[in-house]
């Protein structure tokens, strides 16, 4: 019942921010000059939803060890690359882990990076919106798991590629329903467009890094869910 | 570099309010700050936030977020100036382009950009505030009280976050001392290097993260009801920061509910003070909201008003 729960949940989490984003866009709503702070409620729903579901989800003291390590390296990565302009591995370290972990797993890694990283970087408007997208980045590889097992190698590198984009437009989704007016198409184009350039390096950098890397850090990662699982074997046995 | 933009226990009387109070004066200046969209409403909240910032101590990392905001700012009017076209005052007939249309800037538009831009600074500065404000630990030790499992994820990750970046630099001074140096080669080579820290790191941090799970196992994580106890003291200050906050709010719902504290841009700009209700409502919201400043300064200048909150 619980886990049943927990399922909901962490799907309704999922489809709130398109059904939100159509809504915006369709003009067809009573709210009329209040969507900033409708956003606002939205994506702390939507993440609330995320981490509600994870709550009712059964989960070890050892995935909940591994999440937090997972979460505090990709936060880690967001310094370690600092030297290099546009290139982080946080939406990388997310993927992978959504990958080989599953999609809640994904979700709190990508989302505890976000807001660990936060802490010391400083708290913002910001937060709620990286905790999401790049939470959606580690359940949406977790998801594709699911559906294309044999997805390859090249098939993973356009998927990182793509989220690069996908990080930015939902993080844009935020100035847009807060500071732009009317909410259309057209001045969303036109907010992605001011961003395309960063959203390009980023989705750059996403997918050489899987391209070079992914295969040595999912054999990391693939180790140790080995590792996790644990048998119980009766005393009669 | 960056240790001015988090919090640091300075011992000042707006870091000592239990994280419930606190919390709830920094949600109550979200939610104003995003409901009004009137300049004057906006500009009130914005001298509540520095004034508070600057009891805090905090103004010379604020000026970096004013900085960064009117950067933001910029791009939020030139957004607007381009794609409204609701305006009536055309400032500025522009040519015509594809995806868009004939490109008019109104001044409309450009006053809403840049009204929208001050409600972003708003944004940032009460972001900067609860910087200052509140210790994330104890927001986490609140948090425990109904969703354990997250806060511990968050609580771990946080209290590993600043051993792992010590343990890369060290990391970073081996490989240095084995001759592989950082700043050479193309941007792929660089990057290789920087990818096998990071691998490093995983591994050894992963390792880790099984002995932390042993260590939870021993101490018999999650077999039943978990126990808690409450560290901070709720005092008078809080009972009245939390009362002044929340009918801030409600005298501010009640004006928004009239009409008051928003401003009408389309199709031509509406008067800057229409009538007086308007202008009491702002004094009142501002008013309350400035009840942790006041005792603030009571707390630090006047014995008389500390002994008693």
């Amino acid at each position: 019942m619980k886990k049943l729960l927990s399922r909901i949940l962490f799907w309704l989490g999922f489809a709130i921010i398109p059904i939100f984003l159509a809504t915006a866009m369709s003009g067809k709503t009573s709210i009329t000059r209040e969507w900033g702070l409708a956003a606002s409620i939205i994506i702390f729903g939507a993440v609330g939803l995320m981490y509600l579901s994870f709550e009712l989800d059964a989960s070890s003291p050892r995935e909940i060890a591994v999440i937090a390590v997972l979460g505090a390296v990709g936060a880690a990565g967001r310094f370690a690359f600092a030297a290099l302009p546009n290139i982080q591995p946080t939406t990388f370290i997310a993927i992978a882990s959504g990958y080989v972990f599953g999609p809640t797993a994904g979700f709190m890694t990508g989302s505890t990076a976000a807001l660990v990283s936060n802490f010391f970087l400083g708290q913002g408007p910001w937060t709620p919106w990286q905790m999401f997208a790049w939470g959606l980045a580690g359940s949406s590889a977790g998801i594709v798991k699911r559906l294309f097992p044999h997805i390859g190698r090249w098939g993973m590198a356009a998927f990182c590629f793509l989220w690069g984009y996908f990080f930015g437009w939902i993080l844009n989704l935020w100035s847009w329903t807060t500071f732009v007016k009317p909410l259309n198409w057209q001045s969303f184009v036109a907010v992605c467009a001011a961003s395309f350039w960063f959203d390009t390096f980023h989705a750059i950098g996403n997918a050489a890094f899987y391209l070079l890397f992914g295969t040595g850090f999912m054999k990391i990662l693939n180790r140790f869910k080995l590792k996790m699982t644990v048998t119980y074997i009766g005393a009669d046995d | 570099m960056l240790d001015r933009f988090f919090y640091r226990e300075k011992g000042l009387f707006l870091q000592s309010l239990h994280p419930l109070s606190a919390l709830t004066y920094i949600a109550v200046l979200l939610v104003l700050a995003l409901v009004f969209n009137h300049p004057l409403y906006l500009l009130g909240l914005l001298a509540v936030t520095v004034t508070a910032i600057k009891a805090l101590d905090g103004i010379d990392a604020w000026k970096t977020f004013l900085r960064v905001s009117l950067g933001a700012a910029f791009v939020i009017v030139i957004v607007n100036a381009i794609t409204v076209r609701a305006g009536e005052t055309i400032i500025w007939h522009g040519p015509y382009i594809p995806v868009f249309g004939r490109l008019n800037v109104s001044l409309e538009a450009v006053c809403y950009g840049a009204d929208m831009g001050l409600r972003l600074l708003d944004i940032m500065s009460i972001f900067c505030l609860y910087n200052f404000m509140i210790h994330p630990d104890r927001i986490l030790d609140l948090l425990s009280r109904f969703s354990f499992k997250s806060a511990l994820v968050l609580s771990l990750a946080a209290r590993m976050f600043p051993t792992m970046v010590s343990r890369l630099d060290s990391i970073k001074e081996v490989q240095a001392a084995r001759g592989v140096d950082f700043n050479a080669g193309t941007l792929k080579e660089k990057m290789g290097k920087y990818v096998v820290l990071m691998k490093i790191l995983l591994l050894t941090s992963m390792e880790d993260s099984m002995e932390t799970a042993e260590a939870m196992y021993a101490r018999a994580f999650g077999s039943g009801k978990r126990s808690h106890y409450v560290r901070d003291a709720w005092r008078p200050r809080d009972s009245v920061c939390l009362t002044a906050s929340l009918l801030a709010m409600g005298v501010a719902m009640y004006g928004w509910t009239k009409g008051l504290g928003t401003f009408s841009f389309y199709p031509r700009l509406a008067y800057l003070i229409d009538g007086l209700t308007g202008i009491v409502l702002l004094f009142a919201v501002i008013f309350l909201l400035s009840f942790p400043l006041i005792l603030s300064w009571g707390w630090h200048n006047c014995p008389f008003i500390k002994s008693k909150i």
